[in-house]
């Protein structure tokens, strides 16, 4: 949408058109050759290593050929497919709801619930499935110790090792994106809407199945979305829960690729082509979906401010909202506070077995821990800063339609996260090992995938954001001469920032416990945390993982609760300003 | 227990200091020539799979405090995609490694057969075990590691299972863990021997047992002290003895059909950025200063005058070793039997 040519030679009005189009054409340029970099050249190794073979590193068609040619290639695909379907549609059931009683009703224990939703975003998924192994393995796992003593029975009542388990445990993690992408939106909404239906007769339920979810359908889409992708690029939940029945998904057989003499990453790449088909069609069924809909929640009026008030129903919602942080936090970490607090974890609990050895080791001794968490916690910073940053000028761009091929540019900042993480690392480490751009060995190079990987959470965030400002509000301060730069700087990117801090979490948090694409990448001086416990994992040092997740997890939420106070303060801010302006 | 095998280790630590004093002036001569040749170098780039994060980062140290003057970087991660890291790194022709030692001989074939690692003779090679000397004519790949693949057992088991045989008597059914050899190297190269000792019949004995099969070989331990199963298959003899240390209520059985042995490896890149100090380093592999750190954390030592942890050596042990000929055909099809027998 280009401003019209200015109809009089006035001199200054050509210069500032002038000046606005060079502006544009920077920026333009700029980000065009960041994508290039970060994306296109790393996927396009990728696709070139797909076509060569493992043996004779020559040009060949025969890895495509032999995905379908072979059954036991398909099998886990299948099986990747169900996991993640499963997983979206239960993520939703329960993030969704989960999201809308935080954000916007009187339900007891909110802020205890949001912060436990979030903790469970934080935990690496391997180790919740380690909790859970604890929890509720078939002979040992203490619930069904339990619950064979209460009744008796000589059958475990739950098995973590099954499909259903795999599926159970990927869920409980995975709803914390649903959660904070609708969360953050449902915050935004205004609440004239919802009183419109309750005055009409609609009751609480009514009102918010049939107005307030549909309005924030963008963050819903989204966030079943990227629990799909969560639950396909997984590896460490299926690699411990699938393993013992013999089923593989796409991600453990890739591992099993690279276990092959010489390792099969040109059949990995092939393998990971199908997968970015299969995210293609979601996000084109999204936008069949959203379609032409308005979603604008954010006009030029006030906010949300007032509470849904629940009346008898807020034990029962605060049950239903206790599931995720129960199962997903207080559970297994009992289970994993107990054995990191242990002399050895075979013993259990008891007193003499106690110690806090292995905290004041990862604390003051070990200084390869300490600088693993320096560099986790910067890395991640920087990264989730950049891929903001990104992220906002791209769904800018596609929403407000600023560019022809917008859509191109939308597509392409969405395949990475696609690819698992181990595939991925190859492409990085093929794209940044050679002249000219040398990147070996250097934090660099690890900020740069993980800015890659996780830039579609933060261009979707910011796309369902978008969607709900009105570009009415943009239009007025153009038509009174402000040129794009500053309307973007002083209207939208205000009216955004409640849920930019909600995606910068968003994007913090997977890369604080995102293992696979740092794999080849890390150096020794460049390890983070991930890397070192899943070292200790591999050689069975329970207790140091268990003492490590704690610390990681403990290190996150005080970046979540920094970033939350931040929101806090300036939705408060705004909601005085608002409450002030639209006083009755 | 515990005071037994700290004298024990103790009594190979001056042991080994003596005979090393014995010999004393060949070896330093030529380490202080390579030790010259490293310092100018100036660093040390590990990558290593063998050895947990613990006694690697010891071993480290100890070469650090020996030879000051090197700056030494220290990567450990799991022993394939070290493998795979240093392929990519020679595929790209940007080579950072100046030591590898991994847990797999096919690692070293396909490195030397793209000569890809530099053929060299540690000066102190003698100190090692007679049958893992000179285990590559061409001198491209030296010992790093020994490891033991055994049975391991919950302390509640009175009579542990003496033999890979009796793993498959009745009172062992579901009672079973065990690693995939699609996953672990050790679980691979015992379903080899396996094979070769008793062919697919003990698999299909085995399959019946109903075993809980994890990825690693680490996972037995696991599924063990917390009570999931009782036996260990397959098992590292190494780490059950470490959390037996610790306190935790596993034992170690060796079984009397042999222990399995498989060999980590070490080498030197053609293309290593420092290749006198991984030279050095591989040297300091065989000093007693890293045979008295092995035998601390229970691993076997690799010079023939420190024993192992509570007094055990190589010769106490009754063990068998894959031959090397056909090792990568046969990985392939003991998987594949694996996942056909057992799933």
């Amino acid at each position: 949408m280009a401003s019209s040519p200015p109809m009089s030679a006035a001199r200054s009005a050509s210069v500032g058109y002038r000046r606005h189009h060079a502006f544009r054409l920077v920026v333009l340029v700029i980000l065009l050759a960041v994508l290039a970099l970060l994306i296109v050249q790393p996927l396009g190794w990728i696709v070139f290593n797909s076509f060569h073979d493992d043996d004779t590193g020559r040009w060949t068609l025969r890895n495509y050929a032999q995905i379908f040619a072979s059954t036991s290639l398909w099998a886990p695909l299948f099986n990747s497919l169900l996991l993640a379907t499963a997983v979206a549609v239960i993520s939703t059931l329960l993030g969704v709801p989960l999201a809308w009683l935080v954000a916007r009703t009187d339900m007891p224990m909110r802020g205890f619930i949001r912060l436990f939703t979030m903790a469970a975003f934080v935990t690496p998924s391997f180790i919740g499935a380690l909790g859970w192994i604890l929890l509720a393995a078939p002979n040992s796992g203490w619930l069904n110790v339990g619950w064979r003593a209460l009744s008796g029975a000589d059958w475990p009542l739950l098995n973590i090792y099954s499909m259903t388990g795999t599926i159970f445990v990927c869920s409980i993690y995975t709803v914390p994106y649903t959660f904070t992408l609708v969360s953050s939106a449902l915050e935004e909404m205004p609440v004239e809407l919802e009183d419109a239906a309750t005055t009409l007769g609609s009751g609480v339920l009514k009102t918010m199945f049939s107005v307030t979810i549909p309005l924030v359908m963008p963050a819903v889409l989204v966030g079943f979305i990227l629990s799909f992708i969560q639950g396909m690029t997984l590896f460490g939940v299926p690699a411990f829960l699938l393993t013992p029945s013999g089923t593989l998904v796409v991600t453990t057989k890739l591992a099993e690729f690279y276990q092959l003499f010489p390792p099969a990453l040109y059949m990995s790449a092939a393998y990971c082509m199908p997968l970015i088909a299969i995210t293609g069609m979601l996000f084109y069924a999204r936008r069949r979906i959203l379609g032409r809909r308005q979603f604008t929640t954010v006009g030029g009026k006030g906010r949300a401010g007032r509470k849904i008030r629940l009346k008898g129903w807020r034990l029962v919602a605060l049950v239903f909202a206790l599931f995720v942080p129960v199962t997903a936090v207080v559970l297994p970490y009992v289970a994993i506070v107990l054995v990191s607090l242990s002399r050895a974890w075979g013993l259990g609990p008891v007193p003499s077995n106690l110690t806090l050895h292995w905290y004041r080791w990862a604390i003051f001794e070990n200084a390869e821990t300490q600088r693993a968490i320096v560099n986790s916690l910067v890395y991640a910073g920087i990264a989730a800063s950049f891929c903001m940053v990104i992220g906002i000028l791209v769904a800018y761009i596609v929403e407000r339609k600023l560019l022809r091929g917008a859509g191109l540019l939308a597509a392409l900042v969405t395949i990475p996260i696609i690819i698992p993480g181990i595939v991925l690392s190859v492409g990085f480490f093929s794209a940044y090992t050679r002249q000219p751009l040398n990147l070996y060995g250097t934090a660099m190079l690890i900020i740069a995938a993980f800015v890659a990987t996780f830039l579609p959470i933060a261009y979707s965030q910011a796309g369902s954001i978008l969607k709900g400002i009105s570009p009415d509000l943009e239009r007025a301060a153009r038509s009174v001469g402000a040129s794009e730069a500053r309307t973007f700087a002083s209207i939208t990117a205000p009216l955004m920032r409640g849920g930019l801090v909600a995606g910068w979490l968003l994007v913090f948090i997977p890369i604080m416990r995102e293992l696979s694409v740092a794999i080849f990448l890390v150096s020794p001086r460049t390890n983070v945390m991930t890397t070192l416990i899943y070292n200790y994992k591999d050689g069975g040092n329970y207790e140091a993982v268990c003492a490590a997740s704690a610390l990681l997890l403990f290190a996150t939420l005080i970046v979540v609760l920094l970033a939350r106070f931040v929101t806090e303060g300036a939705a408060y801010r705004r909601r005085n300003a608002a409450s002030l302006g639209a006083a009755p | 227990m515990a005071a037994f095998s700290r004298r024990h280790v103790l009594m190979g630590g001056a042991a080994g200091l003596a005979a090393s004093a014995l010999r004393i002036t060949p070896v330093s001569a030529a380490d202080d020539e390579l030790y010259a040749a490293a310092k100018k170098e100036g660093a040390l780039n590990l990558y290593w799979g063998s050895y947990e994060q613990k006694t690697i980062e010891e071993i480290r140290d100890a070469f650090k405090a020996k030879y000051p003057g090197i700056e030494v970087s220290l990567l450990r991660q799991a022993s394939q995609t070290i493998f795979t890291r240093l392929r990519l790194e020679i595929q790209n022709d940007a080579v950072q490694c100046d030591s590898i030692g991994t847990t797999n001989l096919l690692h070293y074939k396909d490195l030397q057969k793209i000569g890809a690692i530099q053929p060299f003779k540690p000066s102190n090679i003698d100190m090692v075990p007679e049958a893992f000397r000179g285990i590559d004519p061409e001198n491209t790949y030296h010992v790093g590691a020994i490891s033991l693949t055994t049975i391991n057992q919950s302390t509640s088991v009175t009579a542990p299972p003496a033999s890979w045989t009796a793993l498959l008597d009745a009172p062992w059914a579901n009672q079973i863990t065990t690693g995939s050899p699609a996953f672990s190297g050790d679980v691979a190269s015992w379903v080899v021997a396996i094979r070769k000792k008793y062919g697919d019949d003990f698999l299909r004995a085995f399959a019946k047992q109903k075993p809980k099969v994890g990825q690693s070989n680490v996972d037995t331990v696991t599924d063990i002290l917390s009570g999931e199963r009782k036996v260990g298959s397959a098992a590292p003899f190494s780490y059950s003895l470490t959390q037996q240390a610790a306190g935790n209520p596993i034992g170690v059985t060796v079984p009397s059909d042999d222990a399995i042995l498989n060999l980590g490896l070490t080498a030197v890149p053609t293309k290593a950025p420092h290749p006198n100090a991984g030279k050095l380093f591989t040297d300091f592999l065989y000093s007693v200063e890293v045979s008295n750190i092995l035998a601390k954390n229970f691993w076997p030592t690799l010079r023939t005058d420190v024993p192992w942890a509570e007094g055990r050596t190589l010769e106490s042990i009754k063990w068998y070793r894959n031959p090397v000929d056909n090792l990568s055909a046969e990985v392939a099809e003991g998987i594949a039997k694996w996942k056909e027998i057992i799933g």
